[in-house]
């Protein structure tokens, strides 16, 4: 470090113990630095040429215009869609946190039986595919589907009472779906709690609904609220329940916006660049409300240097009071949406559910899906996507993350430049990216390149976060001894720093393919037609109405990557990494 | 093999592409337009060595595109036959990208409302063959940029277990009675749904009379469903909308004659148009894309068709016996036949009058929608 040091103020190029210096700064930063920039500069530029230009018939630049932004202004359509959106992404907050709260605290805080198998709900819940979650509802609440059944018999009516595509029904689709993330950070930050305040309330006479309220929950309030800003975030971001819920009921928001935009006929990317960047600066002072938030929760840490450990509440019999709650929450995050996915891959058609159906079972939807030469490319594809991004971005962002940890000079742009891409919504980064390649010279429209680069860009910052906390852990120590011993920067990182981090790029590794293939959003604007990816494939047979065998597929996709989110949980907990 | 995908676009990246292209453009040409009598033989020896096939289409996969392409595989067993199904809107947006990014790869073009927006957008090459003789000449396009594919004819769809037969709408004034309010859906995103159906009100009852109807049918409240017309018509027949305009009216006959509860209802003048096939600027294998082309055309492509319960266009093949009464010329029922040069002509206007009335996202709710037009 010391040598590092002495070279600060080394003018120009020069080579010292073997070590090249570009004006003191490390070629490994300039490189990385490089590689970041030409990820991220150019399909950020086309992006804004794309929203300041006429779109010609055949999809390239026309004159130069602003009037997408002054229609942006002047018309009612995208205030609407804003207000659409706020409600959306606050009602999905809501029910995300109610339902997270509600199991964090059951979890972490009583003695409420077999609690602690909810974690299958997360685990679960990561190897479900957002369109699949999202389609499994609309099954569940569609006018065919079993709610409406029920409520029709118990009512009495003969029409349909429930509208699940409106925005009460994205509302409580993205709700739910985010509420088992919203249980996992809740978990953390009950965890965390110092249990003796909740004793003195008790002392104090008050009872356990009082103590929760008084104590437990307002203790866990900034947590609370920083996670409100989060899911609300991902929300006001998301595109798939949005346009499976939304866009038949008439609800658009600004994502769909986007999507319809392009889709239109000439695609309009002039009206889809100016959403995207509209979107882009929302979703960036979000993102700042949201850092600045989970700032000040640090000021309520009640971990001290004393001895502590939360305590267990003992609720006696209204154990089996949450125990019935922990239940049918399960059923209402796991259980019915894949319990109807099944069902429906059972049956050759579906309409509704009945006895008579059940004679009707049949495996032919799962042969059919077996069969099926264009579905086996797009697992292909898919596994493909997920490990080359994986791949790409776990030993990077670990390299980047620890010239940024060890503070080489000039690394804190790496750190930057890999996390602005967080700002990027996954359809505006679909959409910067396909301005990008629809504009280069070579062909790479339609290939499954394009986008394992568009979503290895996207996902550089979660990347960062997990390899930060994993150098963080690193004492420099090893390093200065390779260092000391003359090994060059590149073989310290190599020899030492990998193998110490290899668990933390792991998971990270894991975590990115897991995100990678459930996305439908970059691929949907990228894909052609041999670089068809599964939530693709999965969204398509939904709006070319093969349901049954949509199904079928689903489930078996869901399998597979359950079982890769098993290990990965197995690793985060073995290693001690946060879970985000 | 993703993995040979990967390295061949790493190829072409580096412009090899561009080379190659300019090849075929040439080679291309010459057989495009070819009318000499070793027409097929010629075809033929040029697929061998091309192997390869990708076709773009809008027509159904289990019944129509399937079928097509295995049976164009049987005959031509050397070429590797895939395709894509996408609505005429993705596959014109597809190819144009595919083009400008210069990384074709559809190599045959087929939909209802293509046509035009491919010449439009100078994305479509001009080609010939002898089978298009088997077609009556006021369908063909005098450019040669297309062939008629199949005719289609729109109609009502309605759920016979929620509008018992007889009660259902008959004319497009029907639609109007407000016990239909909140129960109509309607296809968007597509260029033979919504906007089709504009234009034909437009064509029928003239601009102004027209305004007048939209008005009324906006206060309806029409379901704007993103999505096939096919899906539509499976919708409909869950139960999830009781009614759907505009579409294929052969698609509730299949569903019916395997007992599912829908049925179609012919509004006159019946809207009809025809679909179209093609070949994109720069297509990669000509040879076997006109192959193809002439196999689609055959009496055994349009048998696939016929049996797929579309209606065929050329070799003389005629639909289906269940399906004559959807023909209006067969079954003396009016038609207004939009070919695809008027759909486009009318594009716009019909887009516009979309957008004023039906366009989604305007408002949260139905209610507040009717609200704001009475208002006005």
């Amino acid at each position: 470090m010391n040598k590092q040091g002495s070279n600060q103020h080394a003018v120009g190029l020069r080579q010292e113990n073997g070590q090249w210096n570009f004006f003191g700064y490390s070629p490994l930063v300039i490189i990385l630095a490089a590689i970041l920039i030409v990820l991220i500069l150019p399909a950020v530029i086309y992006l804004f040429q794309a929203s300041f230009h006429e779109t010609n018939f055949d999809g390239s630049f026309g004159d130069f215009t602003i009037r997408y932004y002054i229609e942006l202004v002047t018309g009612e359509r995208f205030l609407n869609n804003c207000l659409n959106a706020l409600i959306y992404a606050l009602g999905s907050a809501i029910v995300a946190i109610s339902i997270g709260v509600t199991l964090a605290w059951i979890v972490e805080r009583t003695n409420t039986p077999f609690r602690h198998w909810v974690l299958i709900l997360s685990i679960v819940s990561l190897g479900i595919p957002s369109v699949l979650y999202t389609i499994s509802f609309l099954m569940l609440l569609g006018k065919a589907g079993p709610v409406n059944q029920l409520l029709m018999v118990l009512l009495g009516a003969n029409e349909p009472i429930l509208n699940v595509y409106s925005l009460w029904g994205m509302v409580i689709v993205e709700g739910i779906e985010f509420a088992p993330l919203s249980f996992l950070l809740l978990s953390s930050v009950f965890r965390s709690t110092d249990a003796s305040f909740e004793e003195a309330s008790m002392m104090s006479g008050a009872n356990i609904l009082q103590t929760f309220r008084n104590i437990t929950f307002r203790l866990a309030m900034p947590g609370i609220l920083a996670l409100v800003i989060l899911i609300f975030i991902r929300a006001f971001e998301s595109f798939e329940t949005p346009a499976l819920v939304g866009l038949p009921g008439g609800v658009s928001v600004l994502t769909t916006d986007i999507y319809e935009s392009i889709e239109e006929m000439p695609a309009n990317y002039g009206q889809a660049g100016a959403f995207s960047i509209m979107l882009l600066l929302i979703v960036g002072v979000l993102l700042y409300f949201y850092n600045q938030l989970s700032r000040k929760a640090e000021r309520f840490q009640t971990i001290t240097g004393k001895g502590f450990r939360p305590r267990e509440l003992d609720l006696g019999q209204w154990r089996w009071l949450t125990f019935s709650i922990l239940v049918l929450l399960f059923f209402v995050i796991i259980g019915f949406p894949l319990g109807i996915v099944f069902w429906v891959s059972m049956v050759p058609y579906f309409d509704g559910i009945s006895l008579n159906a059940l004679q009707l079972f049949t495996f032919d939807n799962y042969r059919t899906i077996a069969r099926a030469g264009s579905l086996q490319d797009s697992l292909g594809n898919t596994i493909a996507l997920g490990v080359a991004a994986a791949t790409l971005v776990a030993p990077f962002t670990a390299l980047c993350a620890w010239l940024a940890v060890r503070r080489h000079k000039g690394a804190w742009i790496l750190d930057q430049f890999a996390t602005a891409p967080l700002i990027f919504p996954a359809i505006v980064m679909g959409m910067a990216f396909l301005q990008l390649i629809l504009n280069l010279p070579f062909g790479l429209y339609g290939t499954l390149l394009s986008i394992i680069l568009a979503s290895m860009v996207r996902y550089l910052p979660y990347g960062m976060r997990y390899s930060y906390a994993g150098i963080l852990q690193i004492h420099t120590e090893l390093e200065e001894a390779s260092a000391m011993s003359g090994a060059r920067q590149s073989t310290t990182f190599i020899r030492i720093v990998m193998p110490l981090v290899a668990p933390a790029m792991l998971t990270c590794w894991l975590f990115v393919f897991l995100v990678s293939v459930k996305a439908v959003s970059i691929p949907i604007l990228l894909a052609g037609p041999k670089s068809q990816v599964v939530a693709i494939t999965l969204f398509d047979m939904w709006e070319n109405g093969i349901t049954n065998e949509l199904a079928a597929l689903g489930m078996s996709w869901t399998a597979f990557m359950t079982a890769i989110s098993i290990v990965f949980y197995w690793l985060a907990k073995r290693y001690g990494l946060t879970l985000r | 093999m993703t993995y040979r995908i990967l390295a061949k676009r790493a190829a072409s990246a580096l412009g090899f592409t561009a080379l190659l292209f300019s090849v075929h453009v040439q080679a291309a040409d010459s057989i495009l337009t070819y009318k000499g009598s070793d027409r097929t033989a010629k075809l033929v020896a040029g697929a061998k060595k091309e192997k390869k096939l990708t076709v773009y289409s809008a027509l159904t996969v289990n019944q129509a595109l399937r079928p097509l392409t295995e049976g164009f595989k049987k005959k031509y067993p050397f070429v590797e036959t895939e395709f894509w199904r996408g609505s005429s809107r993705q596959i014109a947006k597809k190819v144009n990208a595919e083009i400008r990014a210069n990384s074709l790869v559809a190599d045959v073009l087929e939909g209802s409302g293509l046509s035009q927006i491919m010449v439009k957008a100078r994305g479509v090459v001009k080609f010939t063959t002898p089978l298009t003789e088997g077609i009556d000449k006021k369908f063909l396009d005098p450019n040669d940029q297309w062939i008629p594919s199949r005719f289609s004819y729109f109609g009502t769809a309605y759920n016979t277990k929620i509008i018992p037969t007889g009660t259902q709408p008959k004319t497009y004034d029907d639609l109007l009675n407000p016990k239909w309010k909140g129960k109509i859906a309607w296809r968007i995103g597509s260029e033979t749904g919504a906007l089709l159906f504009i234009t034909n009100v437009r064509q029928i009852l003239g601009d102004k009379k027209a305004e007048v109807f939209f008005q009324k049918l906006s206060a309806q409240g029409l379901i704007n469903f993103r999505g096939s017309a096919r899906t539509l018509v499976n919708r409909v027949v869950q139960g999830e909308y009781p009614l759907a305009i505009q579409i294929f009216a052969h698609h509730p006959v299949i569903s019916a004659k395997k007992g599912a509860p829908v049925a179609t209802q012919m509004m006159e003048p019946v809207v009809s148009v025809n679909g179209t096939i093609m070949l994109p600027k720069g297509v990669k294998n000509p040879h076997t894309a006109l192959l193809f082309v002439d196999y689609y055309l055959s009496k055994e492509g349009q048998e696939v068709l016929k049996k797929a319960r579309y209606f065929p266009v050329a070799a003389g093949v005629k639909p289906r016996k269940e399906l004559a009464p959807l023909v209006p010329a067969l079954s003396g029922v009016k038609e207004n036949f939009v070919s695809p040069a008027t759909l486009f002509a009318n594009r716009k206007a019909s887009t516009a009058v979309f957008n004023k009335y039906f366009k989604s996202g305007k408002t949260v709710t139905v209610k507040s929608k009717k609200k704001k037009k009475k208002k006005e």
